[in-house]
């Protein structure tokens, strides 16, 4: 089966300005990629290519089977929620989806009914008949997805979709997002800022900076590639804190260890970042401290996450 | 999640409306049914009407024949009914950029051609909306010495040539402008440009360069063919080479705009990139 995004070399610069550089990747079916970079690193300029409102300077690429020459026949098969999309202030939410509808094809009886079930889906049901100038900012952006879904796309992009939203609205959008790729089989490619919300939703991920790809694949392969530092805060009973130091300190992949000021019993440790234990790190030091009778009252691992993995990436490029 | 019907299994679904019949329908709902046309329309027909009471009653302005009058007063719906055109033209394009929504439309499988050929016909509505709220002021007018059906004949032709001219003008720039505020200015500078022949003296648009000068210029050779039909109530063929330029310039200006848009339909504004 070919993949739903397949994008090979593309790049789109203006003039001596490079937005986007030898662009390569590819997106199945049902799956979730998340987009991350900093402000500038491309990924909206990607996607206004990939959904050709923009023409690639150089490379190719295939959406849902369809080569990128066929502009009209991709942007019948994805569906788009761009960053800063503007919504007419004096349509009904309806009206808005309606004229969407009508613009892939569907006659106005068709067109009203895929309205009103994608209104409802979106939770904006009782809403449908309000002008959308009075629609909230997380309304909108359910009404911009909503509008994203008209032609049951194959491929759905989605820039920055939680943007400016209180958590309880993120929260309503990300299962939207969950729900188009597990039920409607499509294929999510989720621009973000916001690191947390791509590691909980996204299968896959893909970090561009200044218009590269300088990473891709899973969270936990991310996070390897970058062999971001590690560390971990551990708490041992007040009495044991000297023991504790003197266990780990001999410890394989272990760099430094440390008592916090001030809070008894609370230990820093590093980790050597070269290493590619994973959580067996903490695993052996925690054995350590057992074994030399330490009494262990709890422990947090830092620096394994995503966002250390973005940061390093980003700021190393 | 319940699913929309596939593209591909939409046939049933689907009627035959291409996407600029369906893009014209929207911007006629917007224009008309969210009130702009119904302001530019209501100013318009305040002005129309000022002028046709004061050509009928104002001891100054009431010297002139009755023919001359309702001349005076198509002319002025001619010119007025264009600027409204041009108005809601230069703000297609421009206007969808800066509201944000211009990115959506660019998404749908509709041509950016049909997207232009949409626009410029919602922005022609409001000249026939000008036109039909002029009908009246010409009958008042021109009833008495018999003129109305050739005023009213030559006013549509003529009107409806320069209102294309003009909207075609608008969209172009509207294109181009990096602002709407850019767009507007300039597509009001060139009008005020293309009028600016009417202001000069009757011995300087006698001269041949004058002449010259009326005849390439569709707003004065448009209007000039109007005053010849109601004025000197000549033929229709009789000086049917002022229709000229309203002709071409209609038609190469709604060509170069069918065409430029196709290229130059853009999230950004300019001629780069």
């Amino acid at each position: 089966m070919s993949a739903a995004v397949e994008a090979r070399g593309i790049a789109k610069r203006y003039g001596s300005l490079v937005a986007v550089e030898d662009l390569s990747f590819a997106v199945e079916s049902g799956e979730v990629l998340g987009v991350l970079g900093p402000n500038g690193a491309g990924k909206t300029t990607a996607i206004r290519v990939l959904t050709t409102i923009l023409q690639p300077t150089h490379g190719e690429f295939n959406v849902a089977g369809i080569p990128h020459t066929r502009p009209a026949e991709i942007r019948r098969r994805v569906g788009v929620l761009p960053e800063s999309a503007g919504y007419p202030e004096r349509q009904t939410g309806e009206e808005y989806l309606q004229f969407h509808a009508r613009l892939f094809g569907h006659s106005r009886l068709s067109a009203r009914s895929v309205a009103r079930t994608l209104l409802d889906e979106m939770g904006l049901g009782e809403r449908r008949q309000s002008l959308i100038s009075t629609y909230s900012r997380g309304m909108r952006q359910r009404l911009g997805i909503a509008r994203a879904l008209v032609n049951d796309p194959q491929v759905v992009f989605l820039d920055e979709p939680t943007l400016g939203l209180d958590p309880a609205g993120q929260r309503q959008i990300l299962a939207n997002v969950r729900s188009i790729a597990s039920e409607r089989g499509a294929a999510v490619l989720l621009c973000s800022h916001l690191l947390a919300e791509v590691e909980e939703n996204c299968s896959r991920v893909m970090i561009l900076n200044r218009g590269h790809v300088v990473a891709e694949g899973t969270v936990a392969e991310i996070v390897r590639q970058a062999a971001a530092p590690r560390s971990a805060r551990l708490q041992v009973a007040g009495e044991h804190a000297e023991r504790a130091v003197a266990a780990l300190a001999g410890t394989a992949g272990v760099d430094r260890v440390e008592r916090s000021d001030g809070h008894a019993g609370w230990l820093k440790v590093d980790f050597s970042a070269a290493t590619e234990v994973g959580d067996a790190q903490l695993s052996v030091a925690v054995r350590k401290l057992l074994d030399a009778g330490v009494e262990l009252r709890s422990f947090e691992l830092e620096g394994a996450r995503l966002s250390d993995a973005f940061l390093a990436m980003t700021e190393a490029a | 999640m319940t699913q929309v019907a596939h593209p591909s299994e939409q046939t049933q679904a689907r009627e035959s409306t291409s996407g600029w019949l369906v893009v014209f329908s929207q911007e006629m709902r917007d224009l008309w049914l969210g009130g702009r046309g119904l302001v530019l329309s209501f100013a318009f027909s305040l002005l129309v009407g000022i002028i046709a009471y004061l050509v009928a009653t104002n001891t100054d302005l009431n010297f002139l024949e009755q023919r001359e009058s309702t001349s005076l007063t198509l002319q002025v719906a001619i010119a007025v009914g264009g600027l409204l055109t041009l108005l809601v033209a230069a703000d297609a394009v421009s206007g969808e950029r800066e509201r944000g929504t211009l990115e959506t439309l660019l998404l749908t499988p509709v041509s950016r051609r049909e997207i232009a050929a949409g626009k410029l016909l919602a922005a022609l509505s409001l000249w026939f909306a000008a036109f039909v709220i002029t009908v009246p002021y010409v009958w008042f007018l021109g009833h008495g010495v018999g003129i109305v059906d050739e005023a009213l004949v030559a006013g549509l032709a003529v009107g409806t040539l320069v209102a294309v001219f003009l909207a075609s003008l608008g969209l172009v720039v509207s294109c181009f402008a990096a602002s709407n505020r850019v767009s507007l200015s300039l597509s009001l500078f060139v009008l005020l440009a293309f009028l600016a022949p009417t202001q000069l003296p009757a011995g300087a648009q006698q001269a041949w360069a004058g002449d010259l000068l009326l005849r390439v210029n569709p707003l004065t050779a448009g209007e000039r063919y109007v005053s010849k039909i109601v004025v000197n109530g000549h033929g229709w063929t009789e000086d049917i080479s002022w229709l000229l330029s309203p002709v071409i310039g209609a038609l190469v200006l709604a060509t170069a705009a069918v065409l430029v848009s196709g290229r130059y339909i853009r999230l950004r504004g300019g001629v780069s990139g």
